[in-house]
């Protein structure tokens, strides 16, 4: 182990929301390091960055919504005051955003205030206001005509047919017409290959330019574009889906992911690869027992000292919030205080989890969206409802209030709360 | 135009699958109507014991002897369904503090014990033996420090849910018509007597009524209020009792604990994970929206942690009940309460023809469906048949597979081939044979559970499965520590494609299987556990946005 790593700010989490917060102090100028554990939860992104329904949308016609996502979130925020859009407010929205864009160019297609509709393994459609790049060619309101839902032969995890016949009831909404095609599996894959397996293989020279080959075989006549499993591609670099449209000569995207996600897998590692060019020192560990920002912490193999902390931790999945039998906040022992639909309070952390629970699974979880509670400068607040500490700030699931996989913001709480908290860290510096 | 029937079997728990087999192998017209799935109640919600109830055995001598017997017999016709589980009673050190008295009930219990042992060869039971100190923490290294010794105690247990299933197969086999998700809503009334249903299917809709001088009320902790629907009474004492499932094996054998009020609860090893149960409380609530609470979860967990502590560290992954038809008696505590079966005749209350079926245990069910099946007979006015229910096989219980000879032919891993066997005998090859027509369907849903892919399409094709929940029951998807984030997308593309089910109605089913889940798990969110939910919501969340 070397000496005291030394940084203007600390980012605990390198997730999304710690990702970008680095990402934007950095552009600010100043020395980053951040220190994660693992991949997280944003390494199970489905592809798509929903960033805000459309609250006014009917239920069951996605299509039919056509809010632009600012002012969707806009929306949100006004409708609930406890959700991060609100407590730290959207007017920076599109900014950050733009920002992620740009940085995550690798992963990510452009931010252009405008809701894309993507298929899910379902055969639904789901409103995006952001997506990759992979997703892009299957905006269902972008492709006029005939969409082949390709397959692969011999391979179940994927039923062409039955994504296929569910976008049909979007036909008459404006929706594309779908149709099921079946493509040979890669070449040395089995029947039993997992989703990362088939990805990894498409990325290795040759693969996907085969793959494009046997697809313009199986296209129907008038294929506009072609939908295709989510596993085009580990590797952002290597550009699996452009390889296999140049060949197949239509667009081609890849419908939405479920757990395990290739395209999740994709992001982080665009996310890791931006952070290393930009100059953030990352560090594999976590902060336990940390003191204040400030004071030198232990963080793996290394002891960092910074004036600026973000904690960019996330919630259960990432480790963030843990509950054993109390909620709590591991890193620092700040208070769980703020959970969707619940008051801010003490008392919420102890209480037993089916009181914070609502017996329709499809209802706002208290429980499941547990967490940190801020001020507008995204500073951690005591149960006194004071900022804990000057230079330590919070960003993404770590922060109560909003359960970002089901309340229709996925990862655009993160993009914004880190993209804020990574300037304000650069500021407070 | 009514279908007509000799006896109409309303429920399709294990008296209700276990009667309609009964009949049906005597050769009666039965039909069975359950309104959801086969074993939902308390017949799969049980601890799955076919124990001999060493517990009622000074109460109920008669309780224990039928129950020993009976399960010899449901091992010999489920042979592949059973597994066995020794159980520990350890008992604490006089230095430690043990009373006079609670010496003497140590050595009461050896007695006790030594006297099972009489019933033990019934059911192929080995007798108990005592263990030292020394050899008691030799088997079962975890159990806290201070014990004296230990009583052991062989018993059985089965998949109670595939029970059921196989139970109603076979009497489908043997002529009788078994309905799922269709509820008997209405008894249809002569002149002081039952003439037989109306039913609903609740899928689909469909009405229709069935004619039969004879229907048996074998709806568990439904059947009060059935009975009231009609104008009649079934008293009982319905009893709640919750098991918890934990992630992992805390124990080599069963371990008998004392819980904080002194009620023998057990923490015993299954597959790969351990249960703990039972609680028992009354329960006047509505049996179709029966739930753990948190104090019931603590409950368990506090006694289970008292004999063997690492349990306090476990990670639960679910909470599961039922509620026990225990026979009407006031006064008695609910564990004091008699295990013995009744069937209520309802002719007092001009229902004559309509048999209720009250109390009775799962390792004498299949007693109790002979008994109820002889009166069938007797109210039919027919001359006896006699019964084989003990002698001839469930499906696939004519033989017991070898699962290395299963996995030799390289088609599954040989865990796989080991579950495969346990849940369909020997028709776990038809299972393979699947395989081997279609490579694609050698993929394993749960590593976990080891589910295959042939294995959800062989239980749909053949084991009336109507929706992806019923998985839940035939094959374990998404009962696992995972909830379904591997299996549930798969096995409702398989399921979907077999049953013909369009991209919405594939939502549906997966949306009401998480929410069965859901219901299991909502008072033990906790650890890895929350973080397990969190994770399944975030992957199965893009089902249901409705925008």
């Amino acid at each position: 182990m070397s000496g005291l790593l030394e940084a203007d700010v600390l980012v605990a989490g390198g997730g999304m929301a710690g990702a970008i917060a680095a990402l934007a102090a950095r552009r600010a100028g100043r020395a980053v390091a951040l220190v994660r554990r693992s991949p997280g939860a944003t390494a199970l992104s489905s592809g798509a960055v929903s960033v805000a329904p459309d609250l006014g949308a009917l239920a069951g016609e996605p299509l039919a919504s056509r809010r632009p996502p600012l002012e969707a979130a806009a929306r949100l925020a006004a409708a609930r005051p406890d959700h991060p859009y609100a407590v730290v407010g959207t007017a920076r929205l599109g900014e950050a955003l733009a920002f992620a864009c740009e940085e995550l160019a690798a992963a990510l297609a452009p931010f252009d205030d405008r809701r894309r509709f993507l298929a899910t393994l379902y055969g639904s459609a789901v409103g995006a206001g952001l997506c990759q790049r992979a997703n892009v060619a299957g905006d269902l309101l972008s492709v006029r005509g005939l969409l082949a839902v390709a397959g692969f032969a011999g391979h179940a995890g994927f039923d062409a047919r039955l994504v296929a016949g569910g976008l049909g009831r979007y036909v008459a909404r404006g929706g594309p017409e779908p149709r099921a095609v079946e493509v040979a599996l890669p070449a040395g894959l089995g029947a039993l290959a997992r989703p990362h397996e088939l990805a990894g293989a498409l990325d290795a020279p040759g693969a996907a330019e085969a793959l494009g080959d046997a697809l313009r075989a199986a296209l129907p006549a008038g294929a506009r574009a072609a939908l295709l499993p989510p596993v085009l591609g580990l590797d952002p670099g290597a550009r699996a889906v452009e390889r296999v449209a140049a060949r197949a000569g239509v667009p081609v995207a890849e419908t939405l992911s479920d757990v395990p996600s290739v395209p999740g897998l994709r992001l982080w590692r665009a996310l890791e690869a931006r952070l290393a060019a930009a100059g953030v020192r990352v560090v594999q560990g976590e902060l336990a027992a940390a003191p204040a920002p400030g004071e030198p912490v232990r963080a793996g193999d290394a002891m960092i000292q910074a004036p600026v902390w973000i904690l960019a931790t996330g919630r259960f999945v990432g480790g963030g919030i843990a509950r054993r039998g109390v909620l709590a906040e591991p890193a620092l022992r700040l208070a769980v205080q703020a959970a969707e639909g619940r008051e801010a309070g003490v008392h919420l952390a102890v209480r037993p989890a089916a009181s914070l629970t609502s017996r329709d699974r499809r209802r706002p979880q208290p429980l499941l969206s547990a967490g940190l509670r801020v001020d507008h400068a995204l500073r951690p607040l005591d149960e006194r409802g004071r900022p804990v500490h000057p230079g330590l700030h919070a960003a993404g699931a770590v922060l109560g209030g909003h359960e970002q996989a089901t309340d229709g913001t996925g990862l655009g709480v993160a993009i914004l709360t880190g993209y804020l908290a990574g300037l304000a860290a650069a500021e407070g510096r | 135009m009514a279908d007509v029937y000799d006896v109409v079997v309303l429920g399709g728990g294990v008296n209700g699958t276990g009667v309609a087999r009964d009949c049906a192998l005597r050769g009666l017209r039965v039909l069975l109507l359950e309104k959801s799935d086969f074993g939902v109640g308390a017949s799969g919600n049980s601890s799955g014991m076919i124990h001999g109830g060493i517990r009622y055995m000074l109460s109920d001598r008669k309780v224990t002897a039928l129950a020993c017997r009976d399960s010899g017999y449901i091992q010999r016709i489920a042979p592949h369904l059973l597994f066995r589980i020794p159980f520990l009673m350890p008992f604490a050190s006089r230095r430690e503090g043990a009373t006079l008295r609670e010496r003497a009930a140590w050595y009461a219990t050896e007695v006790y014990v030594g006297t099972y042992d009489l019933y033990q060869p019934l059911k192929r039971g080995k007798p108990s033996t005592r263990l030292t100190a020394e050899e008691l923490y030799a088997v079962e290294p975890g159990l806290r420090p201070g014990l004296a010794g230990a009583v052991t105690l062989d018993e059985w247990g089965i998949d109670a849910f595939r029970l059921c299933v196989l139970n109603a197969l076979d009497a489908e086999a043997h002529g009788a018509e078994v309905r799922t998700w269709t509820e008997g809503r209405e008894l249809l009334r002569g002149a002081g007597r039952v003439e037989g249903v109306r039913w609903r299917d609740v899928l689909t809709g469909e009405e229709g009524e069935a004619r039969a001088p004879v229907v048996l009320n074998a709806t568990g902790a439904w059947s009060p209020a059935l009975a009231r629907r009609n104008g009649a009474r079934v008293p009982m004492r319905p009893g709640k009792g919750v098991h918890l499932t934990l992630d992992r094996r805390w124990s080599n054998y069963g371990v008998i604990c004392s819980a904080v009020d002194g009620r023998q609860i057990f923490l015993m090893p299954h597959e790969a994970e351990s249960i703990v149960g039972t609680t028992d409380d009354d329960f006047y609530g509505d049996p179709d929206d029966l739930e753990a609470t948190s104090d019931e979860v603590e409950y368990l967990l506090e006694g289970a942690a008292s004999l063997v502590p690492a349990v306090r560290s476990a990670r639960v992954t679910r909470a599961w009940c039922g509620l026990r038809t225990t026979i009407f008696d006031y006064g008695p505590n609910e564990d004091a309460l008699s295990r013995e079966h009744q069937l209520l005749d309802g002719a007092a209350e001009g229902l004559a023809g309509l048999v209720s079926f009250v109390g009775g245990k799962l390792a004498s069910y299949r007693a109790q469906a002979e008994e109820a099946t002889d009166r069938i007979f007797a109210l039919l006015g027919r001359p006896p048949v006699p019964c084989r229910t003990h002698e001839l096989p469930l499906p696939g219980g004519d033989e017991l597979p070898d699962p290395a000879r299963l996995a030799a032919g390289g088609l599954v891993a040989a865990p796989v081939a080991a579950r495969l066997a346990y849940r369909h005998g020997s028709r776990a090859r038809e299972v393979l044979r699947l395989v081997e027509e279609d490579p694609r369907l050698g993929m394993v849903l749960c590593r976990d559970e080891g589910i295959l892919a042939a294995e959800v399409v062989f239980c749909v094709r053949h084991e009336k499965v109507r929706r992806l929940q019923d998985l839940r029951r035939r094959c374990r998807v998404a009962v696992g520590a995972c909830a379904g984030v591997d299996c549930a997308r798969v096995a409702a593309q398989l399921a979907g494609r077999e049953l013909g089910w369009d991209s919405e109605r594939i939502r549906a089913e997966l949306a009401d299987l998480l929410d069965a889940g859901w219901r299991e798990r909502r008072a033990i969110l906790d650890g890895a556990q929350l973080a397990q939910e969190e994770l399944l919501r975030g992957a199965t969340g893009p089902l249901e946005v409705p925008w």
